[in-house]
């Protein structure tokens, strides 16, 4: 450092000094930070944070888990049949979300669907799609198709249809255009140049979101038996209604477990993928 | 018949012009370099020749068919006429070097036989004999982003004589290639003109490529055609005076 200094005789002293920031800029960062202060006061109130509340309600938690102790094992086989339940739903409604979105995702992409006529109500769909969670998709369809999984299932397959439609496109906009643009201008239609030069090249891409979101859809399925869409959410919610806190123990244990074991698994695949 | 006729192609970008009623003929079997300074207008010419960017005036005959008056299918069977090879290569990195190929087959191949890999051995055929004539054939099974840059440049040119272009652009085809690749690779360029007939226009920036390479010589600045020659008579004077900075007009 003092080297460099000797040397050339410049540094932080012969450095021209900084701009200084105009009044108007510095008004306008304060309004910006006092704005950000003042949401969030509001949000609190909204929001009923009270900590006495928190305070009181600690040693009711408290007594129900040491009531969980131990961890009731009669029914272990059960549980293990409706985890095994909740992860069909995830497998089966991803799957379904793929078959889905790889013909929308192309008409979704500027690269290959530039014309805006076509892809901006895909983009819409997707996003309308995406915007509704799969609990609340599964709250309709238990209404519709009945109480049990597979509701949860089509709850599943339609927001992951928007999400993965969305996360596929991206992929397809990240790919160099140039080998599509030397395909199209060979006269060959868009099924032919998308799914041989397109689809080689963001397949790792896609196994990559698709392994991502049935990771996802697994720890999002957990919850669907509360509407009566099947799965270990159902068993949760009986024993939050049953006050049977030793069930319950071992039902997040189930729930900890299986989520562990699946993101472990699904972040070696997709590390392998890469 | 005159393969690619372009009159007074004229383009400007946000008011800028960058080509300036630029002329030009190329013949079947002949090869057309282009050279000039950065900023010439080399690659928007390419870029309106392709159509990828339509010019603001000019005609842009492809065996007579004018592609600035074209429109949706009609000018996309127009293009089937022209072959691009550009800087990038852009090769499916993850398909073999004779998948490659076939893409230049795609339009004559049936749409569940492209979506199942199932193409006619007849096409296989002709593929192989493409990356043969440049010299590829034991390749073929190798994956595009496991080839040099000069390789997957002779790939990109065997996917050129694949298809039915008899019009092939190149832009800076050799740009980011060492001396030995650059040539290999216009030694393909050049049999695709000598050996099948096709008219080739192919941008390059090292001036001591065109001897033995090109037919004609056609140097841009400012976007102006500022001279026209047969490439015996491109010189090393004529090289300095394009690329000098105080406009010096020379013409045929």
């Amino acid at each position: 450092m003092t080297d460099v200094q000797e040397r050339s005789g410049v540094g932080l002293t012969t450095m021209p000094p900084r701009p200084a920031r105009s009044l108007r800029a510095r008004a306008s960062r304060w309004l910006l930070i006092l704005t950000g202060l003042a949401f969030f006061v509001a949000c609190l109130r909204l929001a009923d944070v009270d900590p006495v509340e928190l305070a009181e309600g600690l040693p009711t938690l408290a007594g129900w888990l040491v009531q969980a102790f131990p961890p009731s094992t009669e029914a272990l086989p059960t549980l293990l049949l409706r985890a095994a339940e909740t992860v069909a739903i995830a497998v089966v409604g991803t799957a379904f979300a793929v078959v889905l979105a790889l013909p929308l995702c192309v008409l979704a992409a500027r690269s290959t669907t530039p014309s805006g006529w076509v892809r901006v109500p895909v983009r819409l769909f997707l996003n309308g799609l995406r915007g509704v969670d799969a609990f609340v998709f599964a709250l309709l369809f238990v209404a519709a198709v009945g109480l049990g999984p597979f509701a949860g299932v089509l709850g599943i397959a339609l927001h992951t249809w928007g999400s993965m439609g969305k996360l596929f496109s991206e992929s397809i906009e990240a790919l160099p255009s140039g080998p599509l643009e030397a395909a199209e201008l060979t006269g060959a239609g868009r099924v032919k140049t998308a799914s041989f030069t397109l689809l080689p090249d963001v397949l790792p891409s896609i196994s990559g979101i698709g392994l991502y979101l049935l990771e996802f859809n697994i720890r999002a399925s957990t919850v669907l038996g509360v509407v009566g869409a099947g799965g270990i959410g159902q068993e949760l919610k009986n024993a939050v209604d049953l006050l049977a806190f030793p069930r319950l123990a071992t039902i997040l244990l189930v729930i900890l477990v299986m989520v562990t074991l699946v993101d472990q698994l699904s972040g070696r695949l997709r590390k392998a993928l890469a | 018949m005159t393969a690619l006729s372009v009159r007074g192609l004229t383009h400007a970008y946000a008011g800028t012009p960058v080509l300036r009623a630029v002329d030009l003929d190329v013949q079947p079997g002949q090869v057309v370099a282009v050279v000039g300074p950065s900023g010439a207008g080399k690659t928007t010419l390419f870029r309106c020749l392709t159509r990828l960017v339509r010019a603001d005036a000019g005609v842009l005959e492809v065996f007579g068919a004018d592609l600035q008056q074209l429109e949706g299918s009609a000018l996309r069977d127009a293009r089937r006429e022209l072959g691009l090879v550009f800087q990038s290569y852009n090769l499916v990195r993850r398909l073999s070097a004779l998948q490659n190929v076939l893409v230049g087959r795609l339009a004559d191949v049936p749409a569940w036989r492209v979506v199942l890999r199932r193409f006619p051995v007849a096409e296989q055929d002709l593929a192989a004999r493409c990356l043969d004539q440049v010299g590829l054939l034991a390749f073929a099974h190798t994956r595009a982003d496991r080839l040099s840059g000069g390789q997957q440049q002779r790939v990109a040119i065997a996917r050129v004589l694949a298809s039915r272009a008899r019009v092939v652009l190149a832009d800076e085809p050799v740009a980011s290639l060492d001396p030995a690749s650059a040539s290999a690779v216009l030694a393909a360029l050049r049999s695709l003109a000598t050996d099948h007939g096709k008219a080739v226009v192919c941008s390059l920036h090292q001036v001591d490529l065109v001897a033995g390479f090109a037919d004609r010589v056609v140097g841009l600045r400012d976007g102006r055609v500022v001279l026209d020659l047969p490439a015996d008579r491109f010189d090393a004077a004529t090289a300095r005076d394009l690329y000098s900075r105080t406009p010096e007009r020379t013409s045929a």
